[in-house]
């Protein structure tokens, strides 16, 4: 699963700087637009460690913001779920703000938080939550009839019970639509640090913006690719390490 | 106990017309029932409004010391998580669960006791699920194909030991096997379609207890019966 993921994404990147690089022989641009192989793999060796260092704090930060919306998004769909007002409420917000580009709040809450950890984790949080929602809400007001009867026609059926069918039901959705938001949330906090954080890759980003420096940009893209696919890989590992123990032989 | 239907009548909600009307009938029980008739006519319709997982009939039913009716259908599934002796074991009623060990082996489950539901084949399926009802609390159960992809010595095997375990519960085993609900079962109740009068009538059947022979002119007449009535 790493070894394809990593692969898939080496493939991706090295087809992008090779795209990169046939521009600049073609048009003939200088290396302060595009560097050539030899500086990229300087500034890799420069600037690798503290740009590592810069994707592990996105991470932590991506991880935390993820961790957070799932949480809120499971419980508000098991709210939810529930056929009265409360829960037609909840999908009609949900269904309504989600089709709102939510990095477009961002700014609003620099405005009342200022830069730093809790923005970051704030438009994390965002970005990622509403596609979660709209997903735990399919999976918990689905019914699944052929294993409920029973459980309804005996008077046993409770909500933990319910929650837990549709959810075992629907593992390897719930697993596709969580590994699928992480990326999201990688992308809402680098954002985030675009415009609020004085730490994190994005931050790193924007500086090397500001520089023009293209080579390091190439190299936290690189690093950020490899960050992001190892999280991707650890949480697809870990939806199949859960369904493989609940549907141990 | 007794379980009385008069003028029952349903139409799905947004349908041009009533799936069926007029039924008059009476289940009484303990005993081993039938509900039989072709494809469409109604008869899970009439089963789940039985059983009050559907509700919205029109006419009247009235319970008699059968308030407890169980409904289950051959397409039921256990939970994946857990193998189908814990399943029995947390399910299982108080008065149900000595049963189990007898059930067990009546349905020949035990050697897939340890076993997960989707382990099974889909005849294995359907005995496991119609073991946990009858490990319920019940008056009444409606088998609707419950033995479904069971081979036929099998069957009948089991309804005659069902008959032979609960001789104090009433059944009504809803299935398209002529020669089964004919030999099996006390009353057949035939559900007709449109627009055969009565749409409902009631044919004895030959009612076999464990350890009988069947009767082979009963046994022709009742399917003779009920061919004709439906």
């Amino acid at each position: 699963m790493l070894h394809r993921r990593l692969t898939q994404f080496f493939t991706l990147y090295a087809a992008g700087v090779g795209l990169l690089l046939a521009f600049k022989v073609a048009l003939g641009l200088s290396d302060y637009v595009i560097p050539g192989p030899g500086e990229i793999w300087r500034t890799g060796q420069t600037y690798g460690a503290a740009y590592a260092a810069a994707v592990l704090n996105t991470l932590g930060v991506a991880v935390l913001g993820h961790g957070l919306s799932i949480v809120l998004a499971a419980a508000v769909a098991v709210i939810a779920r529930l056929k009265d007002w409360i829960g037609g409420f909840i999908r009609t917000a949900a269904f309504n703000i989600q089709s709102y580009p939510i990095v477009a709040v961002a700014p609003i809450l620099f405005i009342l938080l200022g830069d730093g950890l809790a923005t970051r984790l704030l438009i994390s949080a965002l970005i990622c939550y509403f596609p979660l929602l709209l997903s735990f809400l399919g999976v918990f007001s689905e019914p699944v009839r052929e294993i409920e009867h029973f459980y309804e026609a005996t008077g046993r059926m409770t909500w933990r019970l319910q929650i837990k069918i549709r959810a075992f039901e629907n593992l390897q959705k719930l697993t596709t639509v969580v590994v699928g938001s992480a990326t999201l949330a990688m992308v809402g906090t680098i954002v985030a640090e675009f415009i609020a954080a004085t730490a994190g890759i994005g931050y790193s980003i924007r500086i090397a913006l500001y520089q023009s420096d293209l080579a390091k940009i190439l190299v936290a893209l690189l690093l950020i690719g490899v960050g992001t696919s190892l999280w991707l890989v650890l949480l697809e590992g870990l939806g199949a390490a859960l369904q493989r123990r609940m549907e141990r032989p | 106990m007794e379980l009385e239907g008069q003028d029952i009548a349903y139409r799905y909600p947004n349908a041009a017309a009533d799936l069926f009307e007029g039924l008059d009938f009476r289940i009484r029980g303990p005993g081993f029932h039938a509900l039989f008739g072709p494809s469409g006519v109604g008869k899970s319709t009439l089963a789940r409004l039985l059983s009050g997982s559907l509700a919205g009939q029109r006419g009247r039913l009235n319970a008699r010391g059968m308030h407890r009716v169980l409904y289950t259908y051959n397409l039921e599934r256990l939970p994946g998580w857990t193998t189908l002796r814990e399943h029995f074991e947390e399910t299982a009623s108080a008065s149900g669960r000595p049963r189990l060990e007898t059930l067990l082996d009546t349905f020949d489950i035990r050697p897939l006791a340890d076993a997960r539901f989707p382990r099974l084949s889909l005849g294995q399926q359907n005995r496991a699920n119609l073991v946990r009802y009858l490990l319920q609390e019940f008056d009444l159960l409606i088998m609707d194909e419950s033995l479904a992809n069971v081979d036929e010595a099998t069957r009948h095997r089991i309804l005659l030991r069902i008959k032979a375990l609960f001789p104090e519960r009433c059944f009504l085993y809803i299935s398209h096997n002529v020669a089964e609900v004919a030999r099996f079962c006390g009353d057949v109740l035939v559900l007709r379609g449109h627009p055969k009068r009565p749409p409902l009538v009631v044919v004895p059947g030959g009612d076999q207890r464990e350890g009988a022979e069947p009767d082979p002119a009963r046994l022709e007449r009742a399917m003779l019966a009920i061919v004709h009535a439906a």
